[in-house]
């Protein structure tokens, strides 16, 4: 409780709230905002306003004007803010479980499980985080793109289940799944700051008396891990979930802006900034293919890494204990 | 300290061969048929050309022993020749480069290590002193400011900055155009009179003593530098800002200003070289920024360097060139945060006398 008043009367975090709120409400009211087109098939293709290449100043007709190939960029940024929600949250959702199943059971049972868990940590961490994301998509896109993907094509499902919500009886439609590669590379390549830090506190709080007295009253293994050490252990993990959401955000916009995250056409804003790729030379005249989904990206991730930065001065303990003695 | 180093030392072989397993799982993923197709230069045109090349390279073998082959190389039977081999430097061939990964990466890496080179030394100056700045005015409005402006730049997209870079000072201003080098530079660049020494414009124009194209790379840089390091001061200015918040309570700053130190003088000679050694272990960050970044900014500035050979070779499906790129850059990385651990515990005193 004490969090969120704190988070609701500093302006900082404050704004962040707001321009999050802003977002949501953009995100849910974007059928009103941007109507679809009556016949439209999939509400989150943009719709086209003719095929001519060069981009089209803004105009009543098109607020933001529109890109090469007269995709509305009104539209895309309308409806790409539900893009941004979902991958930012899903993938946030993936990367904390798989952190802290890693991070707890390792620091749990310690000895050589700990060990080799750290040292996997470890080789994930080796890589550079955006190379490896851009290697696992092109892998998987590869496998998704013959058609037949086993267990792979198991994982997709259960992904565009929570991210879309669509039947997994039904195949996935390809649109949806070259969205899926570009998230399940940054899941599996984004979970280990929460392992490291959720471990770290585990040992903590292990050793405090009310983990001790639980163990003397004869609770199980699960029990005091997920009853009384968890949750004692689990503010760090908000903090890096805030800031986080912000940074998946950022590397998928950084895929599909290289062609690897959403396809051509899709309301997604790293996508959209695709565009201008073919237009450096003329942006001064074509200044609004990037700056209106930019602004739609930068003003997003800024809110959640607002809200963490607030966050974290007020729920790690040793920066509380620093403000106070400074 | 020497145990120190030698337990790091132990831990980067694990580290490396973790590194090697997972590339060569993402990369067994794919069928042996398509791994077939990848691996070799010209599939030949005739039925049965892909199986044979499958039992040639043994890629339908038990997965550890295709590993091995992968690792170590194999003997060709029909020529006896030893092909493969990630330790050998064989990274396979890369499609979209018509030549093996690792003669690509030898052609464009140059490029990248002047880029990343350039890059750094803002970043990490600059980011230093905005950290100290920020320390030193704590919770005055200039940190207050530099707040603002680290978490707008943490927020900030590679590609929007460069891309707006671009838009005010390339397509509006004309004044620092995208590309490596102008088209008359690299024709004396290429041409034989030119000495490529390093392969690194810069180094090689003023080795050859040739003032106006160094002038002309370093205006093709300026916008990828600033790119690359406005995006990561962030990060710097944080921890040394922390670190320097540290260092500031500490027993002998208060002993340095009871001697009559001037405050000038007790926070940049007293309190920074105190400050700067947990900042030492932002090397490493640093290093994954830059690989990070480059991929973009190369991308975006048509700077032709690993970063845009591996965007290129991911968009059109290489996957034996990705793979190849992201081994060869982890096991720098990897290597490179040996080097940052070592230097830490050089420099603090509290690990250096332990052991």
């Amino acid at each position: 409780m004490k969090v969120i008043i704190k988070l609701l009367t500093n302006p900082t975090s404050l704004i962040g709230i707001l321009l999050l709120l802003a977002f949501a409400v953009i995100a849910i009211s974007a059928p009103w905002i941007a109507p679809p087109a009556e016949n439209a098939r999939d509400p989150y293709m943009i719709p086209r306003d003719g095929f001519s290449s060069t981009p089209e100043s803004p105009s009543d007709l098109h607020p933001f004007g529109t890109t090469e190939g007269q995709y509305d960029i009104f539209y895309g940024v309308v409806w790409g803010t539900r893009t941004a929600f979902r991958v930012g949250v899903v993938i946030t959702i993936f990367t904390a479980i798989i952190g802290l199943t890693v991070g707890s059971i390792s620091a749990y049972y310690g000895g050589w499980l700990d060990e080799v868990l750290m040292r996997i940590t470890e080789i994930f961490q080796a890589f550079p985080f955006l190379l490896a994301a851009i290697t696992l998509s092109s892998v998987l896109q590869t496998i998704y793109g013959r058609g037949e993907a086993g267990v792979l094509m198991f994982l997709a499902k259960g992904l565009a289940l929570v991210t879309f919500g669509s039947s997994p009886f039904e195949n996935v439609d390809p649109v949806q799944l070259q969205i899926l590669t570009g998230m399940l590379a940054i899941i599996v390549f984004g979970w280990m700051a929460y392992a490291r830090v959720i471990r770290g506190n585990i040992l903590i709080c292990r050793e405090e008396e009310y983990a001790m007295a639980a163990r003397v009253v004869g609770a199980g293994d699960m029990r005091i891990l997920t009853r009384h050490l968890l949750p004692n252990a689990i503010f760090p993990v908000l903090v890096i979930a805030s800031m986080n959401t912000g940074a998946y955000v950022l590397a998928f916009a950084a895929l599909s802006f290289l062609g690897l995250g959403a396809q051509r056409g899709y309301a997604d804003w790293g996508q959209m900034i695709n565009f201008a790729r073919n237009w450096i030379p003329s942006l001064a005249d074509h200044w609004h293919i990037v700056t209106y989904p930019g602004l739609a990206v930068v003003l997003f991730v800024l809110a959640w890494n607002l809200v963490g930065d607030v966050l974290r001065d007020t729920l790690d303990p040793r920066l509380r204990g620093r403000n106070g003695a400074a | 300290m020497a145990t120190y180093i030698f337990r790091r030392m132990l831990i980067i072989p694990i580290i490396i061969i973790g590194v090697t397993m997972l590339i060569f799982a993402m990369l067994s993923l794919l069928t042996p048929y398509e791994r077939a197709s990848l691996y070799v230069r010209d599939v030949p045109k005739r039925q049965g050309a892909i199986e044979d090349i499958i039992a040639k390279y043994g890629l339908d073998k038990p997965i550890y022993v295709q590993y091995w082959h992968w690792m170590v190389g194999q003997k060709d039977s029909d020529t006896g020749e030893i092909i493969g081999g990630v330790l050998r430097g064989d990274l396979g061939f890369s499609q979209i480069g018509a030549s093996s990964v690792a003669e690509v990466i030898g052609r464009r890496m140059p490029a990248t290590a002047e880029l990343a080179v350039w890059a750094a030394v803002p970043m990490i100056s600059i980011g230093i002193a905005l950290g100290v700045l920020s320390a030193v005015h704590h919770n005055k409005p200039v940190d207050q400011i530099l707040r603002v402006f680290s978490i707008v730049g943490w927020s900030m997209p590679v590609f929007v900055f460069g891309l707006i870079a671009l838009m005010l000072f390339y397509a509006k201003l004309g004044w620092f155009p995208p590309g490596r080098l102008s088209d008359w530079a690299s024709q004396i660049v290429q041409s034989d009179a030119f000495v490529r020494y390093t392969q690194m414009n810069t180094v090689d124009a003023l080795l050859n003593l040739r003032f106006d194209i160094f002038w002309d790379a370093v205006k093709h840089l300026v916008l990828p530098v600033t790119t690359l390091a406005y995006l990561n001061w962030a990060q710097m200015l944080r921890v040394t800002r922390s670190s320097m918040l540290d260092t500031l309570r500490q027993d002998y700053m208060t002993t340095a200003r009871s001697k009559g130190l001037t405050e000038r003088l007790v926070v940049w000679r007293h309190g920074l070289v105190n400050a700067l050694i947990p900042v030492i272990t932002i090397g490493g960050l640093v290093l994954i920024a830059l690989f990070n970044g480059v991929v973009i900014t190369e991308t975006i500035f048509n700077y032709p360097g690993m970063g845009s050979f591996l965007a290129q070779a991911a968009l059109s499906l290489d996957v034996i060139s990705v793979l190849g790129v992201t081994l060869f850059s982890s096991i720098i990385l990897v290597v490179g945060n040996l080097v940052v651990d070592v230097l830490y515990g050089l420099a603090d005193p509290r690990i250096r006398l332990q052991g």
